[in-house]
C-alpha cells in the first residue's frame, strides 16, 4: 500500500514538472511583422525602404515578357515552358488563362511591394524614434512606389481593374476599373509629392542615383505622374508634371531611376538578360522589328543578329534580343527618353506640332536619323511618336500599352493563323471570389 | 530539471525491488519441430510469467535453465504458440508448433508500452515479416522495400533516381498541406523522415524565381530523397503497421498519418550465430520511351523557317550519311548498373544478456552513368537484465549514406536530362572528343555533357540509438506493476553538393554554379509509462497503463550558392558570387496518456485510452488538446457461441480513436524575408501569411471489422470498413494576392476517407513435399471534402491548361480539374486508385527450395503526364508522326494543338499490374563441414514485368515529391528493375 502511494506522488510530481515547461520557440528564421510596427528604429525603416526597391525586381522580367510578347516586340522560346508560345500569342487556339504564372506571378509581386509599402507607411507613424520630417520621407516614399505598383498591374488587368485599398487583407477594398484607378493612382503620386515638400530622407537608394534626395525624388514622382497624365489624356497636366520631373530635351536619354541588379548576398539578377546566340532558353526579336526599322537607326542594335535561326512551335527569329547585355544590366523604371516622348505626345495632342516635332527629332537625330520629314499633321505625327517610342524603349515594357491607348492593336502581325493580340490579361482567379 | 526527476524515479525503482530466491532450477534441452517435422530455427522459448528464455538454434534446439515451478511458453512468428504447464516439463522436450495462417498469435504493439495477441486485437494492423519485407527480392531501400506490402496503403515512388524516395499514404489523404506521411518508430525512437532538397532550383528555376529550395504547393521539385530511407532492411525484424487514430491514437500528435513500427532484431540465449549474405546484382532501366524516326523532311520541320528547315534536313542527311543517328534516350537512361550488398550478422546470449550486431555495405549504380546509391550501416543491439527484475536495451545504428542522383524532373531552364532530350533529335551531334563536349544546339544543355560532369549528391551520417528499459516494481500473484521507459535520439548529418562546373553548356551565365548543403537534425523523445497488470482470476485480466511522451526536433538546414564558380574548383569560396539561407525549425511535442486494456477469458477484449497533447507548433502552446480513444474485440468461437467445426476463429471487432497532426513549425508567423539590393539590407514581407491562433487538425477514425478462419485455421479472412474524418484541416488558401500574401495558413475545412480492407491468408497446400502459402489482400479508398471555409483554386500542379488538382467541397479530395474541350473546367480524374490488390505466395518444396513472389494491381488512379507533351513541343516523341487521333493530324501536332483547350490528353489513368518481386532459394542444411550450418543460395527479379497502358516511363512518379499533389508526371529518372543473386552462409 505504502508503494502505491509512492508511485502516485511521484506520478502527480512527474505531471507537475512536465506540465510546467510548454516550449515556444518563436520564429527562429525571420523578423516578423507584428515586431516592426510597434516601434520601428531608423535602421529597420532602413530595411524596409530596401526591401520595398528590391522587390520591384521580383518577377520584373516576367513583366517585361508579358508586353514584349504581346505587343509582338519579341518571342521568348522556351523547351520547357510552352506557354510563352501558345497563351501570350494565342498558338493553337489557348487563350489568356487566370490562374497562369504570367498573370498570377507578377501581379502577386507588385502587391507583396504594394503591401511592403503599407507596412513601412504604418511602422513610420507608429515609430518614436524618427522625426517629423524623417516620417514624411519614408511616407513620401513608400506612396510613390505604390503608386508605380499599382500602375503595373493596371497595366496588364487594363479594364479588368485593381484593388487600391489593400491595407487589410481580411476586408480588402473593391476592384476599380481603370478610369477610376488612373485617378486614384494619380492622387497617390500627389500625396506622395506633398510628404517630399518637406522630407528629410535618412535612407539609401540604389538604383536612384542623384534622385535619392527629397528633391530627386519629388521629381521622379513627377516623372510618373507625366505618364499617368498622358494615360489619362491630361496633356495639359503632363506638361506641367513634365516640368516639374526631371525631364530635359537636351539632357541624356538614360537619365532617370532604374531597377538595379547585383551578386551580392540576397540580392537579383536581371533574369531578362539571355547570352547571345544561346539555344534552348531565348528571348528573341519579332521578324517586325528589324523589317520595320528605318535604315541607318543605331537601336538596330538592341536585337543582334544570330548565328543560327532560332525557331520553335511555327515562329522563328533571327536576332536575340539584346537590350539587357549582363545579368546585372539595370532595367528602367523611368528615363528622360520616355519623358521626351511624354512630352512629344502632350504637345501633339495640344496641337502644338511644332514643340511636337521638336522632341521627335530630338530623339531622331539622337538616333542617327535624319529629322523627321513625314506630314505635319496631327495623325501622321502621332504615328511617327508611336514609332519611335516602339524603337526607344524596346523591350522595356510599353508598346502594347501604347497601341492599346490608341486602339491600334489590330495592327500588330499576327504570325500564325489563329494567334489572337490580347487586349488585357484576366484577374488572377484570386481575386475573382 | 527533468534528468534529475528521471535519476530519483530509477533510483527507486532499484530501492523498492523485491529480494528473490532461486532453487532446484531444472535444465531442460529440446527440439521445436513444424508438424511435418522440419526444424523450426530461431523459435523463442520463454519462461513463463518471466523475462527468461532462449531461441533455437539451425536445428531447431535449444537448452534453457528452468527456476522451479514455471511453465514454457514456446513461439515463432507463423505458427501458433504453445504453452506447456509445469506438470509437463520434460528433461527433453520434443515441441510441435502449428502454422498459424491466419496469424492469430501474432503479438501486435496496441499501446505505447502493452501488446495483445492479434486473434484479440479490435483493429487491423497489417504486419510485415522480415522475410516478405526482404526476402523476396530486396529492394534499394527500405521505403522502396514497402509497395505492394501494406494493405490500405497508397504507396507510390516518386522517381526512379538512386536513394529512395516514396510517398506512404495509409487509408487516403490525411491533410492537405500539412504532414501526409505516417511516423516511422524504430525500437522506440521516433525517426525523421524529412525530405531536404539540395537547392536544385537554383539551376532548374523548377519554381520559377523561386528560392533555392522553393516548395511549390504541395512539394518541392527538386526530388529529394526521404530520409527513412537509410533504414537497413535486413536488420528488421517485423513491421507494424498502423494505419489509423483508432490504432495510433496513443502515439499522439504525430500518428494522424498513422505508424509505422519497426522491430529490429534481437539476440536471443544459446549459440552465437554468424551469418555472411552477399547480394550481387545488377539495375536496368524498367522502359525506354523510343525516339522519334527522322527522315530529310520532319528534319527540316522542326524549324518554321525555311532557310533553316534545309539547313536542318541538311544536317539530318550528312549524319545518317555518316552513321550518326543516335538513340540519346537509350544512351542517357539505358546504363546498366552494377549492384553488391555484403551483410555480416553475429547474435547471441546467454540467460542474462543477448546481442545482435550487423555490419553492411551495398554499393549500388544507377541507370544514368555517375548516378548511384551507397550504404554502409553498424548496428549493435544489446538487451540485459540487470536483475530478474530490471532488463534494459540499448539498440544503436550507425549509418553512412550517400546517393548520387542526377538531375532529372521539371525545369525552366532545359538542364535537366528529361527536358533536354526532349527537344534533342537523334541527329543531333553530341559525343565528346576526347572529354570536350560539343554544345548541344537544338537544346539548352548537352546531357551527355550534363551526365560527364556535374555532381548531385546526398549524403547522410545518421546515428540512432534507442534505451528502454522494464523493471518490475511490484509482483504478486494476481498483480504486476512495471515501470517501462523507451527513448532515444536520431541524429543525423546531411550534406548536399550539387556542382555544376563552368563548362557546362547551360553555364554560360552563371559561369559554374557550387550548391552546398549542410543540415543537421536531431530528434529525441521518450516514453515514461506505468503498467498494471491485474489478473483475479485466471478468465479475467486487465492491463491499466499512464504515463507522459514527450518529443523534440531541432533541425538546421544551411544552403550556399556559389556562382562564378573558379574552373576545376568545388569550395563555396572559389567564386565570384556567393549566396546563403539558413532555415531552422524547432518543436517540442508533450503528451499525458492513460489506458486500460480489459480481456475476459480471450473472448471480450475492451480498450479504452485517452491523450492529452500540446504542441510548440500550435498558436496556443500550452493549452492540451484531447484525445480519445477505445476498442472492442469479441471472440465468437471462443465464447463457444458458436460450434461446431466451420469456424476456427471468428471475431466481432470495433475501434474508434482520434490523433493530430500538428501544424508546420512557423505557421503562426507572417515573416519578412530578406530582399537586399545593392548591399543594403532589405526586408519585403513573405507572401505566406501567418496565422496566430492556428490549430492542430484533429483526425477521427472508426473501424470495424470481422475476422475468421476456417478449415482448421488454414484459410483466414480479415473483413475492415473504416471511416476517418479530419477536422480543421491545414491547409494553405490562397486568399486575393492584392492582399500583399499569395498563401495563408488556415485550418480550412473537414474531409473523409471511407475505405474497405479484405484480407485472406491460406494453407493453398500442405503435402510432406510442398507447401504453398498465400495471402490476398483488396482494397479501396474514397475520399470526400465535406467542407471547404476558403474559396476552392487550383493547386499542386500547373493549371487547368495541363491539368490541376483542387479541393473543393462535396468532392474527392484528390480531384484532377482540367479544361474540358468545350470551353469550360471539369473533373478530368482523380488520384486515388479504383483499388488495389496483392498477393504475396511462398511456395516450399521438400523444406529446401523455397519460391517466393509478389503480384501488385494497383487499378484506376489518374496522374498528369506532362513527359509525352515535353517530347512532342520537342518534336521528338517516338509516335509524333503517327495518325490515331479524329483530326487526322500527327498525333504530336494534334497534343499540342489540346494545349490551352482540352487538357484530358493530359490526365491519363495511371492502372498497373506488376510482379514486383520474385526470388527462389535453395537452402543446404547438411553440409560437410560442421562449422557451417546452413547456405542459402538465391536469385530474386524486383520490379521486372510490369502490365500498364500509361504511357510514361512508368506509372508511379512525382515530380513533387511525396506531399499532397503526387502522380504528376514531368520528365522523371526513369524507373529501374534489378536482378540479383544471393548468397547466405550460416555459421
Amino acid at each position: 500500500m505504502k508503494k502505491s502511494v509512492y508511485l502516485y506522488l511521484l506520478s502527480i510530481g512527474a505531471i507537475l514538472v512536465f506540465n510546467s515547461c510548454a516550449k515556444d520557440y518563436g520564429d527562429l528564421n525571420d523578423a516578423t511583422v507584428q515586431s516592426f510596427i510597434s516601434n520601428a528604429s531608423a535602421s529597420e525603416l532602413n530595411n524596409l525602404v530596401s526591401g520595398t526597391e528590391s522587390g520591384l525586381r521580383t518577377n520584373l522580367s516576367l513583366y517585361l515578357d508579358d508586353i514584349g510578347i504581346i505587343g509582338r516586340e519579341m518571342y521568348h522560346f522556351s523547351n520547357s515552358e510552352p506557354r510563352y508560345v501558345t497563351d501570350l500569342l494565342g498558338g493553337g487556339g489557348a487563350t489568356l488563362s487566370n490562374s497562369n504564372f504570367y498573370i498570377t506571378n507578377p501581379w502577386a509581386s507588385r502587391y507583396t511591394v504594394v503591401k511592403n509599402c503599407n507596412i513601412l507607411i504604418q511602422a513610420a507613424t507608429n515609430s518614436t524614434q524618427i522625426t517629423a520630417a524623417q516620417r514624411s520621407g519614408y511616407i513620401g516614399f513608400a506612396q510613390t512606389i505604390k503608386a508605380y505598383q499599382l500602375l503595373m498591374n493596371l497595366n496588364l488587368s487594363d479594364s479588368n481593374g485593381i484593388r487600391i485599398n489593400v491595407n487589410d487583407p481580411n476586408n480588402l477594398g473593391p476592384i476599380v476599373t481603370n478610369v477610376t484607378a488612373l485617378a486614384a493612382i494619380s492622387s497617390l503620386l500627389d500625396s506622395g509629392l506633398s510628404s517630399f515638400n518637406n522630407a528629410d530622407i535618412v535612407f539609401t537608394l540604389a538604383g536612384f542615383g542623384n534622385f535619392s534626395n527629397a528633391q530627386g525624388l519629388a521629381q521622379f514622382n513627377r516623372a510618373l505622374a507625366a505618364r499617368l497624365d498622358v494615360y489619362q489624356q491630361n496633356w495639359s497636366a503632363a506638361l506641367t508634371d513634365l516640368g516639374q520631373s526631371f525631364f530635359s530635351l537636351t539632357g541624356d536619354f538614360n537619365l532617370g531611376v532604374f531597377d538595379v541588379f547585383g551578386t551580392g548576398l540576397g540580392d537579383q539578377l536581371n533574369t531578362f538578360f539571355i547570352p547571345q546566340n544561346q539555344t534552348g532558353e531565348i528571348r528573341v526579336a519579332h521578324p517586325s522589328f528589324a523589317e520595320d526599322i528605318e535604315p541607318g537607326d543605331d537601336r538596330i542594335n538592341k536585337a543582334t543578329l544570330r548565328i543560327a535561326v532560332a525557331s520553335l512551335d511555327g515562329l522563328s527569329s533571327d536576332r536575340d534580343v539584346w537590350v539587357y547585355t549582363s545579368s546585372t544590366a539595370p532595367v528602367p523604371i523611368i528615363r528622360n527618353e520616355e519623358l521626351i516622348l511624354l512630352y512629344a505626345e502632350a504637345n501633339i495632342q495640344n496641337n502644338d506640332l511644332s514643340d511636337g516635332v521638336n522632341a521627335i527629332n530630338i530623339i531622331r537625330t539622337g538616333h542617327n536619323l535624319a529629322a523627321y520629314s513625314g506630314a505635319m499633321t496631327q495623325s501622321a505625327l502621332i504615328t511617327e511618336m508611336l514609332n519611335q517610342k516602339r524603337y526607344s524603349l524596346y523591350c522595356e515594357g510599353h508598346r502594347w500599352l501604347d497601341l492599346r491607348r490608341y486602339n491600334l492593336l489590330s495592327s500588330l502581325p499576327i504570325d500564325r493563323p489563329g494567334d489572337q493580340v490580347w487586349t488585357e490579361f484576366p484577374l488572377p482567379v484570386s481575386e475573382q471570389q | 530539471m527533468r534528468m534529475l526527476f528521471l535519476a530519483v524515479l530509477f533510483l527507486s525503482c532499484i530501492a523498492i525491488l523485491p529480494e528473490h530466491v532461486f532453487s532446484q532450477t531444472k535444465t531442460i534441452t529440446g527440439k521445436v519441430t513444424d508438424n511435418k517435422g522440419g526444424p523450426i530455427v530461431g523459435a523463442s522459448i520463454t519462461v513463463n510469467q518471466s523475462a527468461l528464455g532462449t531461441a533455437t538454434d539451425a536445428d531447431g534446439k535449444f537448452r534453457l535453465t528452468v527456476p522451479p515451478g514455471a511453465g514454457l511458453i514456446i513461439s515463432s512468428a507463423g505458427y501458433k504458440s504453445k504453452t506447456i504447464k509445469v506438470g509437463d516439463l520434460l528433461e527433453f522436450m520434443d515441441v510441435k508448433l502449428d502454422e498459424d495462417v491466419a496469424h492469430l498469435d501474432e503479438v501486435i504493439v496496441t499501446g505505447l508500452a502493452t501488446s495483445v495477441k492479434r486473434r484479440n486485437l479490435a483493429n487491423a494492423v497489417a504486419t510485415i515479416s522480415s522475410n516478405e519485407l526482404d526476402g523476396v527480392a530486396p529492394a534499394q531501400t527500405f521505403d522502396a522495400a514497402l509497395e505492394g506490402k501494406i494493405p490500405g496503403a497508397y504507396i507510390n515512388a516518386n522517381d526512379g533516381a538512386p536513394g529512395g524516395g516514396i510517398s506512404v499514404k495509409l487509408r487516403g489523404v490525411t491533410s492537405v498541406y500539412g504532414n501526409t506521411q505516417p511516423l516511422y518508430v524504430v525500437d522506440g525512437v521516433f525517426v525523421d523522415n524529412t525530405a531536404t532538397s539540395a537547392g536544385l532550383n537554383v539551376v532548374t528555376n523548377a519554381l520559377a524565381n523561386g528560392l533555392p529550395t522553393s516548395n511549390a504547393a504541395g512539394g518541392t521539385q527538386d526530388n529529394p530523397s526521404s530520409r527513412i530511407a537509410d533504414i537497413r532492411p535486413e536488420d528488421i525484424e517485423s513491421i507494424e503497421i498502423l494505419k489509423g487514430a483508432s490504432a495510433a491514437a496513443i502515439y499522439g500528435s504525430r500518428a494522424a498519418a498513422g505508424v509505422i513500427i519497426i522491430t529490429t532484431k534481437k539476440g536471443k540465449e544459446g549459440r552465437t550465430k554468424i551469418s555472411v549474405s552477399q547480394d550481387l546484382g545488377e539495375i536496368r532501366v524498367r522502359k525506354l520511351l523510343g525516339v522519334r524516326q527522322f527522315n530529310a523532311e520532319r528534319a527540316a520541320s522542326l524549324s518554321s523557317d525555311s532557310a533553316t528547315g534545309v539547313l536542318l534536313s541538311q544536317e539530318f542527311l550528312a549524319a545518317q550519311a555518316k552513321g550518326q543517328i543516335y538513340d540519346y534516350e537509350k544512351e542517357v537512361f539505358g546504363n546498366t548498373g552494377f549492384a553488391r550488398n555484403t551483410v555480416l550478422s553475429v547474435s547471441g546470449g546467454n540467460s542474462k544478456t543477448g546481442f545482435y550486431f550487423s555490419a553492411a555495405q551495398k554499393d549500388e549504380g544507377g541507370i544514368v552513368k555517375n548516378t548511384g546509391y551507397r550504404n554502409s550501416s553498424l548496428r549493435l543491439n544489446v538487451d540485459h537484465h540487470i536483475t530478474d527484475n530490471i532488463k534494459i536495451g540499448i539498440t544503436t545504428n550507425y549509418i553512412n549514406s550517400s546517393a548520387d542522383r542526377g538531375l532529372t524532373g521539371n525545369d525552366n531552364t532545359g538542364v535537366s536530362l528529361g527536358i533536354a532530350l526532349s527537344s534533342t533529335p537523334s541527329f543531333a551531334q553530341l559525343h565528346d572528343s576526347a572529354g570536350i563536349y560539343p554544345n548541344n544546339p537544338f537544346a539548352a544543355s548537352n546531357p551527355l555533357q550534363t551526365i560527364a560532369l556535374m555532381t548531385n549528391n546526398e549524403s547522410v551520417n545518421r546515428f540512432i540509438t534507442g534505451l528502454s528499459f522494464d523493471a518490475t516494481l511490484q509482483k504478486s500473484i494476481k498483480s504486476t506493476t512495471k515501470l517501462i521507459g523507451r527513448g532515444g535520439i536520431d541524429f543525423y548529418d546531411l550534406e548536399t553538393n550539387a556542382i555544376f562546373p563552368s563548362i557546362l553548356q547551360f553555364e554560360a551565365i552563371n559561369k559554374g554554379t557550387t550548391v552546398q548543403g549542410f543540415t543537421s537534425n536531431l530528434n529525441t523523445n521518450y516514453i515514461l509509462s506505468l503498467v498494471n497488470t491485474l489478473t483475479p482470476t485466471d478468465k479475467f485480466s486487465m492491463t491499466t497503463s499512464a504515463g507522459l511522451t514527450q518529443e523534440t526536433g531541432d533541425y538546421n538546414n544551411v544552403l550556399d550558392v556559389a556562382t562564378q564558380v573558379i574552373s576545376g574548383q568545388t569550395n563555396i569560396n572559389q567564386a565570384g558570387a556567393l549566396n546563403g539561407t539558413q532555415l531552422r525549425t524547432k518543436f517540442q511535442n508533450q503528451g499525458i496518456f492513460a489506458q486500460e486494456e480489459a480481456n475476459l477469458n480471450d473472448v471480450l477484449m475492451l480498450t479504452g485510452g485517452v491523450r492529452f497533447d500540446r504542441s510548440s507548433n500550435n498558436g496556443e502552446v500550452a493549452k492540451y488538446y484531447v484525445y480519445p480513444k477505445g476498442g472492442i474485440s469479441l471472440n465468437l468461437t471462443r465464447w463457444d457461441l458458436i460450434k461446431g467445426d466451420v469456424f476456427d476463429n471468428l471475431k466481432l471487432r470495433a475501434a474508434y480513436g482520434q490523433a493530430n497532426n500538428v501544424p508546420a513549425y512557423g505557421s503562426k508567423f507572417t515573416e519578412f524575408s530578406i530582399s537586399n539590393i545593392a548591399g543594403n539590407p532589405g526586408l519585403l514581407v513573405n507572401p505566406q501569411e501567418g496565422q496566430p491562433d492556428i490549430k492542430p487538425e484533429r483526425q477521427t477514425e472508426f473501424e470495424t471489422g470481422v475476422d475468421f478462419s476456417v478449415l482448421k485455421g488454414r484459410l483466414g479472412f480479415e473483413l475492415t470498413y473504416y471511416q476517418k474524418d479530419i477536422f480543421d484541416f491545414l491547409m494553405q488558401s490562397n486568399p486575393p494576392s492584392s492582399s500583399g500574401f499569395s498563401s495563408a495558413w488556415a485550418n480550412a475545412g473537414n474531409l473523409r476517407n471511407r475505405g474497405v480492407e479484405l484480407g485472406m491468408n491460406a494453407g493453398v497446400v500442405e503435402t510432406r513435399t510442398v507447401v504453398w502459402n498465400t495471402t490476398v489482400s483488396f482494397w479501396l479508398n474514397r475520399s470526400l471534402v465535406t467542407e471547404l471555409t476558403i474559396p476552392s483554386v487550383p493547386q499542386g500542379s500547373f493549371g487547368y491548361v495541363l491539368g490541376s488538382f483542387q479541393i473543393q467541397q462535396g468532392q474527392s479530395a484528390t480531384q484532377i480539374l482540367g479544361l474540358n474541350g468545350a470551353g469550360g473546367v471539369s473533373k478530368l480524374g482523380d488520384a486515388e486508385p479504383t483499388f488495389q490488390m496483392s498477393t504475396y505466395n511462398e511456395v516450399t518444396f521438400f523444406n529446401k527450395l523455397s519460391l517466393r513472389f509478389l503480384i501488385h494491381w494497383k487499378q484506376g488512379g489518374q496522374n498528369i503526364n506532362l513527359t509525352n507533351l515535353e517530347n512532342d513541343f520537342g518534336g521528338t516523341s517516338a509516335d509524333y508522326d503517327q495518325v490515331t487521333n479524329k483530326l487526322g493530324v500527327p498525333n504530336g501536332v494534334y497534343r499540342i494543338m489540346q494545349v490551352g483547350t482540352d487538357a484530358h490528353e493530359f490526365v491519363q489513368t495511371a492502372s498497373y499490374l506488376r510482379l514486383r518481386e520474385i526470388g527462389l532459394y535453395y537452402s543446404f542444411t547438411n553440409l560437410p563441414v560442421d562449422y557451417i550450418k546452413a547456405v542459402r543460395i538465391g536469385l530474386s527479379l524486383n520490379n521486372y514485368v510490369t502490365i500498364t497502358k500509361y504511357k510514361s516511363y512508368d506509372p508511379e512518379v512525382s515530380n513533387f515529391g511525396s506531399g499532397f499533389s503526387s502522380g504528376v508526371d514531368v520528365d522523371p529518372y526513369p524507373a529501374s528493375k534489378r536482378a540479383d543473386f544471393h548468397i547466405t552462409f550460416d555459421f
